[in-house]
């Protein structure tokens, strides 16, 4: 009868020597590459560390979200740092799931790191998430097909090509292409049956998301929402949107170039199977579309016309929960893992993705080593990321904002007029907003 | 030994109103004390009705009861009507009558996720419906992912799993129903339409309103095919109150506002429920007098 609470008691000593001995952080993110990343990131940092250990958990793409929305919710103390979607920062922020770094953080974040990513991380003045890394979406063009139809490529990187920093600045400056361009050279890839015993045209990667077409109106200079983020009447339905909306319309409904609803990574796939002449996508697609036999090249992300470039930005971000029983030593893995130059060195070699400190951004522009396609890809990408990146608006009803801007762009690839599919966004974010934002 | 029939009674209903306590009472429960609170910046908070009032101003609610009404208002007569027909022609001794009966058991057996997961297939845009339609010249329709026709069929799909179900339940009234009545109304004269009209559809009556009731139910809380094929879409219009309640709660974390969508769709349940009962089963009851 005496072992039983020994033992016990034994145990309970264990398992608060552990507890204090060192302390054990854990993040919590998506599976896959970056998974891989952190886990090198939290071994340099380890190194350093003897006291602290750094643990991983992920979770699948899908699950992401609504899972951390729920641990966050429930104030999981076993969470304490969280992988953070761009455009959710600022609902975690006031929801009060995130805790804000430091002012020094903050300076040090201002100083070293792209100003659109810092914004993007930033509530209520304070900078609540540090960025990992960015993100730049570019046009992909299968030559072969083009040509076939009579049409001149556009001017761009391609498979042994050499670019320089200042062949960059003249690609994206002067020889980006416009999307009435695309639109008139998908005419001519996919004739009026597009899809059927001919390649489709052109596809954008995510159909329908906000991400992917954010340019469409911002190259128009519009905006999504109002500055205070309080409603999206006379933004999301004004000239400009409504302007960009007709392209988007004219894609599926008049010229019919463009597959409707295309899967995740449907669009590449279609690229590399030679059934689609032009996407605009993200660019980890380049490794899988160089290992293809398709003769493609990349060029700037397109633009209207009469408008400016605007390309989509943003990724990734990394937060300390407000649960977190050691705050202040998750603050500091993060200020290692998105500011100090080793854990930002390790975290870009492991991962290859578009970095957003400005040391990382020189060194792709001046280090010949990216002067060789793909590499290339990267330098033209650090290019978009200082010059024509747009962030997404930064506002706590996003997931709705996010929802109502998929259902519109969905609804008028399927035949609903473009004042009716905006109006109706707008009504479903201004009712989001009000309720959000009451006090 | 001194037995008392109460505790008796107790003890074996207990298993039943337990289940119903927990599964039944307790959800509602929590729904309706829920949709009394809000999260306004993190911090959860009591507001009364505000989540109920929020909602007589919500045009998206609005948009969304209509299509839940619309909806039923023409899935629940005709999963109904065409059971009772299945369900006629099952109890018929017919040549080849097993075939036909093991033909309309089969989407009993499917789990409605793969059926739906079936019909995708089936009405895509480039799918088996559009290849057989477009073989005599018509078509291709996108039957998901056009507003006219996205509602109608879920509509299609719902009542495809539902009616065999259904089915079974007023195969079951309907040989409950003595054969003599039949035969002493075939006697009298009486044709086959008057003999369903005067003797089988009154007798069968307590089943049909349990089949009634059920279906409602169920259509009312129907969620997966719109989850899994529209998402509420196009325009809006499979937006039934079912789906705005997740996502209000699930998707946009807004739990306050999806459970107050919930209480208002039981109470409608409840009325809906009501109206029937009065309806269905005051006409034996005069009969009695």
């Amino acid at each position: 009868m005496t072992r039983l609470p020994l033992l016990t008691t034994a145990l309970a000593i264990g398992l608060t020597a552990t507890a204090h001995a060192e302390t054990t952080l854990t993040v919590l993110m998506i599976e896959g590459l970056d998974k891989g990343s952190m886990e090198a990131v939290a071994d340099a940092y380890m190194a350093k560390h003897a006291d602290v250990t750094v643990e991983i958990q992920s979770l699948p793409w899908n699950q992401f979200f609504q899972v951390s929305e729920m641990r966050l919710k429930s104030a999981d103390a076993a969470v304490d740092l969280i992988y953070t979607d761009a455009p959710v920062v600022a609902a975690y922020a006031a929801n009060g799931y995130i805790l804000p770094f430091d002012a020094a953080v903050a300076d040090e974040a201002k100083q070293k790191l792209v100003a659109s990513s810092v914004a993007t991380g930033t509530y209520d003045g304070k900078l609540y998430s540090l960025p990992m890394n960015s993100s730049a979406q570019v046009l992909y063009y299968n030559v072969d097909l083009l040509k076939a139809a009579g049409v001149t490529p556009p001017n761009g990187l391609t498979k042994d090509s050499v670019t320089k920093p200042d062949a960059i600045v003249k690609l994206a400056t002067e020889d980006r292409w416009t999307f009435e361009q695309v639109a008139e050279a998908a005419k001519a890839v996919s004739g009026s049956e597009g899809g059927k015993g001919k390649p489709w045209g052109f596809a954008f990667e995510q159909f329908g998301e906000l991400y992917q077409l954010q340019p469409l109106g911002g190259s128009l200079g519009g905006e999504l929402i109002s500055a205070d983020a309080m409603t999206a009447d006379g933004y999301l339905n004004g000239d400009a949107w409504t302007k960009a909306a007709g392209w988007w319309s004219d894609l599926f409904n008049k010229d019919n170039v463009s597959p409707r609803s295309l899967g995740f990574g449907e669009a590449a796939q279609m690229f590399t199977n030679g059934q689609l002449a032009m996407f605009v996508g993200g660019t980890w697609n380049v490794p899988a579309v160089a290992d293809s036999s398709i003769n493609f090249g990349i060029a700037p992300h397109p633009k209207f016309a009469e408008g400016k470039a605007s390309t989509p930005t943003g990724s990734w971000y990394l937060s300390v929960t407000k649960a977190s029983p050691d705050a202040a030593a998750a603050a500091d893995f993060a200020k290692f893992a998105a500011l100090s130059d080793e854990g930002t060195d390790v975290w870009f070699k492991t991962l290859n993705q578009l970095p957003v400190t400005n040391r990382l951004l020189d060194q792709i522009n001046s280090d010949p080593a990216y002067d060789a396609f793909p590499a290339s890809v990267m330098r033209l990408s650090a290019w978009e990321s200082r010059n024509t990146a747009a962030p997404r608006p930064v506002t706590v009803a996003f997931s709705q904002l996010q929802d109502a801007f998929r259902t519109a762009f969905t609804d008028i690839a399927n035949g609903v007029p473009v004042d009716e599919a905006l109006d109706t966004a707008v009504d479903a974010y201004d009712q989001a907003a009000k309720r959000l934002n009451r006090k | 030994m001194n037995r008392s029939p109460v505790a008796l009674l107790v003890l074996t209903l207990a298993p039943a109103l337990l289940g119903l306590a927990i599964f039944r009472a307790y959800p509602i429960g929590l729904a309706l004390y829920e949709s009394l609170y809000t999260t306004i910046a993190g911090e959860r908070t009591f507001v009364g009705l505000e989540n109920y009032v929020g909602l007589l101003t919500d045009s998206g609610f609005w948009k969304s009861l209509r299509v839940t009404l619309w909806f039923n208002l023409i899935i629940n007569p005709l999963q109904v009507a065409l059971a009772l027909a299945l369900a006629l022609m099952f109890v018929q001794k017919l040549p080849g009558m097993a075939v036909f009966r093991l033909m309309f058991l089969i989407p009993i057996g499917i789990s409605l996720p793969v059926a739906v997961i079936i019909w995708r297939i089936v009405l895509l845009p480039e799918g088996f419906l559009n290849g057989a339609l477009g073989a005599i010249g018509l078509g291709p329709y996108r039957f998901l992912t056009s507003p006219d026709f996205a509602l109608y069929s879920i509509i299609a799909i719902a009542t495809w799993k539902g009616i065999s179900y259904w089915m079974i339940f007023l195969v079951g009234g309907l040989q409950n129903i003595p054969q003599e009545i039949n035969e002493a109304a075939r006697l009298e004269g009486a044709s086959a339409w008057q003999r369903l009209w005067l003797v089988t559809l009154p007798l069968l009556r307590p089943t049909l309103l349990f089949v009634l009731v059920a279906d409602i139910t169920i259509n009312f809380l129907l969620f997966a095919p719109v989850f899994m094929l529209t998402g509420g879409g196009p325009r809006g219009s499979t937006n039934v109150l079912m789906y705005e309640a997740y996502k209000s709660g699930f998707v946009f974390g807004d739990m306050g506002r999806a459970m107050a969508i919930v209480v208002c769709l039981v109470a409608m349940l409840l009325v809906i429920v009501a109206i029937q009962f009065r309806l269905l089963s005051s006409a034996p009851a005069r009969e009695g007098k």
